[in-house]
């Protein structure tokens, strides 16, 4: 993926597979939501190709490939401000309604996915109200309303204090036994290496290293991405 | 070949001048993100100074361009961005273009009050040293237009090194990249801003000195429309590439003379003879249809102040039903030519109901809301009185009604088409195209056209006559045709499109549309086919507008084909309606009436007032009549930055306070109704009545709101709308804002004198 002459993603080859949670870390600028927007359709990539259950969606629009199951929330919000919390997660529904001719969107679904978030308290505020971390978690509830098959998640638990954390920690494990793939870009890098099974480091574009969170957390080139060539604090 | 290589010649001396006009609108878009519509305005007005100056006052030539294009025309663009434009930030891009708008019929208004009120006389300008010409392939080109093609030149050189070679073009250009970004390293993108509206202006007075002996006589809006010719040029640079921008020039100059040479200047194609006036709009089609794909944007409601507060279904339908009473009530103490004011309020309002639907809910652009109008009219006049162009029918006829809709719905998909894959501003520009091809084709069609399908003949009679005859309806034994009961039709048509575009609000299609405005990108990511529902979202808003027009057309009864559809009149509409407050179905309500009172009956006000008090004639008449004929529509655009939810919003703010307390409520509901009896028995004047009404709308909610002070405490902070993060930066902080900020994180009041924070 190219930005005029600057190479934003190079040889990049990612996986996530169905029930894992998959991390994707670097620093800031390293691609990681160039990646999310190529993937999503948001961004069409120079060259290379996104697969999802094995068929090829790389020239597909952004709403054919959420129909086909990838749903993703947003590192700037990406919210409708015009509406509540429970039409933003409802809206969602009904858009899935709309093309799959089914009752998704339906008051009893959005009451649940609301309920599972925790939002209900907040339930009928505007959302530009609410604070970035349970704003987070509103994006999250309206991909959810879609029914993914893989989610991608850009930066989901900045905004949210610890114990926020650790519910949305338990959350993304539950919605991964539910057989959902997730890739999970996140700056908090314990919740990373607490939840994910598998791990890919990003840094100026190229996977610098891919392995277990044992793995990345010793691994030389993620140290240097990180701490620089003297890789000592 | 040598007729193709003169008029080659003339159309680049041609595309020259538009290249001077297209790059000023370049400058200025780029460095403030305004699509400065009043872009042609700036140039008209600079034009009629450089002629007072030059033919009027005997000022030598030099010093009355250096005059104009190097003084008057930059300050006009530098009070324009202080003034208005800086005003806009954090506003959507609606809001963006309705300003512009405003300053463009102020402008305009302005110039029309200056030189052309009274006076009869025409203001002729020559061309720079006369008819001197030399000769090229036999074709005379002027030393006017030799100059134009010099200065276009000079001014492509004098931007590059502008933009490349100084600090000031490195920090524009740093402007548009990144504003605060620029901001952190010292620099004043409030300064960047005004140098560029300055040299935007200068580059529009020039344009307008050079294009303006075209004209022969200097008209305003022909002026104006000559310069807003340039549009295709700036798009074709995507409103970025200054090269772009003058290859599209150069491609709309050579296109009129190559018309000019192929249909002998229109005369060889009777049927085409206005297509010249149309080049521009279809190339302006046409390089929306080569631009390349937008980006799917997000987040851009987050950055802007309009919010629209979405009434229950219960608010809605009471309100038609008190809407229809009210002028029910009203229409019975006014007098005939009062009644006719209303019902052209009533209709312009209709039309601007089909923008809350577009523009309001789904942020999209109409700037051609009268050309659907016409097309409707057509459409609906061919169904009932046929092809042999006599009135043979007494009622608009309900089929024809429903064909105009449908055939406004199919036009405003096929014009839509082209620009939905782009953002709102093409789309508006992509209508404004629409309005002024179908008005130089279509409205001002003289010729008779005939069809021959498949052995079937027909022949189609537009404005042949110059007017056409539009019937009002005679529908279920009921007479509309007397203009009290019209005005009621209208009027409970309004109430019920009104309820039906809340209905739609709140359903689930509604909440679609919204949030397809609010963050394209993450609807598409949700699955939804943005392009299908914009589409269908601007097909049922030209509908709309197709029944509006029809309605409005037979409110006029006879409609000439100069009436209002130019494209001037849609623009007006268009930023009335965002003034009014264009996510209320009252803030359309309100635009029809503001323009129906601002144009027509203030100016007879003032005439009345001034017919009573001679001695304050000049005052009354010359002064108040004009300034409000010609500048208020445009002030109160103007002053649209300050508030760009709309004076709706305000209005029902004022009136919050009347939901808390019922019966004060009913008290003050029976006490009009009182009123209204007594003025209707005679036993109180109209005059009265009126001025004990708008005293009481004042006065009630405030008396209101101090005797129940305790229970809109809370109230009062939610109305205000006031971003508690915002606070101290946008205003300075008050000790006042201590209490709101412990409300807001929930910390129990604390005694007087007490301070829980630092000050």
């Amino acid at each position: 993926m190219n930005f005029g002459g600057a190479a934003a993603l190079t040889d990049v080859n990612i996986a996530a597979a169905a029930g894992v949670i998959t991390g994707l870390i670097g620093p800031n600028g390293a691609g990681k939501t160039t990646l999310f927007n190529c993937v999503t359709g948001l961004l069409e990539p120079t060259s290379g190709s996104v697969s999802l259950d094995g068929i090829d969606i790389t020239k597909l629009a952004p709403y054919r490939r959420a129909r086909l199951g990838v749903a993703r929330t947003f590192q700037r919000l990406e919210l409708f401000t015009s509406l509540s919390v429970r039409d933003n997660i409802r809206v969602a529904g009904e858009i899935r309604a709309r093309w799959s001719k089914s009752k998704a969107g339906s008051r009893a679904e959005t009451d649940h996915v609301i309920n599972l978030l925790g939002l209900t308290d907040l339930a009928d505020r505007d959302v530009s109200e609410i604070p970035t971390g349970m704003a987070r978690r509103v994006e999250m509830g309206r991909a959810l309303m879609t029914r993914p098959k893989i989610l991608l998640l850009d930066e989901p638990a900045s905004g949210q204090d610890e114990q926020e954390t650790e519910e949305f920690a338990d959350l993304l494990l539950e919605l991964c036994q539910q057989g959902t793939a997730i890739l999970l870009v996140e700056h908090d890098v314990s919740l990373v290496m607490k939840i994910c099974s598998f791990i890919q480091v990003l840094d100026f574009g190229r996977v610098i290293a891919a392995g277990t969170p044992r793995q990345i957390q010793t691994d030389p080139a993620v140290l240097e991405a990180y701490l620089g060539e003297d890789k000592t604090v | 070949m040598q007729d193709f290589l003169a008029y080659t010649v003339l159309g680049l001396c041609l595309g020259s001048v538009y290249a001077i006009a297209a790059t000023g609108l370049v400058v200025t878009y780029s460095t403030s993100g305004v699509f400065n519509i009043a872009h042609g305005a700036v140039a008209t007005m600079s034009a009629l100074m450089y002629w007072q100056l030059r033919f009027d006052w005997n000022v030598s030539t030099p010093l009355a361009i250096i005059f104009t294009v190097c003084v008057f025309a930059p300050a006009l663009g530098l009070l324009l961005e202080v003034v208005v434009m800086r005003g806009l930030r954090g506003t959507s891009e609606v809001t963006r273009l309705v300003t512009p708008v405003a300053v463009l019929i102020g402008i305009n208004g302005a110039a029309t009050w200056i030189w052309f009120r009274n006076s009869n006389r025409a203001l002729v300008p020559k061309k720079f040293f006369g008819e001197r010409n030399i000769k090229v392939l036999g074709q005379a080109v002027y030393y006017h237009q030799i100059i134009g093609v010099m200065l276009a030149v000079i001014v492509a050189g004098a931007l590059y090194v502008l933009l490349y070679r100084t600090r000031l073009g490195v920090t524009m250009r740093a402007t548009v990249d990144d504003r605060s970004l620029l901001m952190l390293n010292g620099g004043r993108p409030d300064r960047v801003s005004v140098a560029s509206w300055a040299i935007g202006a200068s580059l529009a007075g020039l344009a307008g000195v050079l294009l303006s002996p075209q004209l022969g006589a200097l008209q305003v809006f022909a002026l104006t429309l000559l310069v807003i010719d340039a549009y295709p040029a700036a798009v074709s640079g995507r409103l970025r590439s200054l090269p772009l921008t003058y290859v599209g020039a150069m491609v709309l100059g050579l296109s009129k003379l190559y018309f000019d040479w192929i249909s002998d200047a229109g005369q060889r194609w009777l049927v085409l003879r206005n297509l010249r006036n149309a080049i521009p709009a279809v190339l302006l089609f046409v390089a929306l249809l080569l631009l390349p794909q937008d980006r799917l944007r997000g987040a851009i409601v987050a950055r802007t102040r309009e919010r629209f507060r979405v009434p229950t279904m219960r608010e809605a339908v009471l309100w038609g039903a008190i809407l229809i009473a009210a002028i029910a009530m009203l229409q019975s103490l006014m007098s005939g030519s009062a009644v006719i004011s209303l019902a052209n309020g009533i209709a312009l309002s209709l039309m601007a109901l089909s923008l809350v639907l577009l523009t309001g809910y789904a942020g999209e652009i109409n700037l051609a809301v009268f050309t659907f109008a016409g097309v409707a009219v057509i459409a609906a006049w061919q169904f009932d009185v046929g092809p042999n162009g006599l009135a043979t029918k007494q009622s608009m006829s309900v089929a024809a009604i429903l064909l105009a809709m449908c055939v406004c719905a199919l036009v405003g998909g096929l014009i839509a088409l082209p620009a939905l894959r782009l953002r709102g501003l093409y789309l508006g520009l992509a209508t404004f195209a629409f309005g002024i091809i179908v008005y130089q084709l279509v409205i001002l069609q003289i010729q008779t056209l005939h069809f021959s399908l498949f052995g079937w003949k027909a022949s189609i009679n537009l404005f042949t006559t110059g007017s056409l005859t539009v019937p009002r309806p005679h529908w279920f034994g009921i007479n509309f045709g007397g203009q009290r009961a019209f005005l009621m039709l209208m009027t409970v048509l309004f109430s019920l499109i009104g309820v039906g575009l809340i209905a739609l609000r709140r359903s689930a299609y509604g909440r679609m549309v919204v949030a397809m405005k609010d963050s394209p990108a993450a609807c598409a990511t949700l699955g939804l086919n943005i392009r299908r529902l914009k589409l269908g979202v601007f097909m049922v808003s030209s509908a709309v507008a197709g029944l509006a027009g029809l309605m409005w057309a037979a409110q006029r009864r006879t409609l000439p084909n100069n009436a209002d559809f130019d494209g001037f009149a849609s623009l007006t509409l268009f930023m009335i309606a965002v003034v009014g407050g264009i996510g209320y179905v009252s803030g359309a309500l309100l635009a029809g009436i503001f323009l129906s009172v601002l144009s027509i009956v203030m100016p007879n006000i003032f005439a009345k007032l001034g017919a009573d008090y001679p001695g304050l004639h000049w005052l009354f008449v010359t002064f108040f009549g004009n300034f409000s004929h010609y500048v208020g529509p445009a002030l109160i655009g103007i002053g649209l930055g300050k508030n760009p939810s709309g004076i709706a919003q305000q209005i029902m703010n004022g009136f919050r306070p009347l939901r808390k307390t019922p019966a004060a409520t009913a008290a003050w509901a029976l006490s009009v109704v009182g009123l209204w009896a007594l003025t209707w028995r005679g036993f109180v004047s109209n005059w009265h009545f009126t001025l004990i009404i708008i005293a009481s709308v004042v006065i009630v909610p405030r008396i209101i709101m101090s005797v129940f002070e305790s229970r809109f405490a809370d109230e009062e902070r939610a109305v205000t709308g006031e971003d508690l993060d915002l606070i101290g930066l946008e205003r300075a902080f008050r000790p006042s804002d201590r209490q709101v900020f412990d409300d807001a994180i929930g910390l129990p009041p604390v005694a007087s004198g007490v301070s829980r924070a630092p000050s």
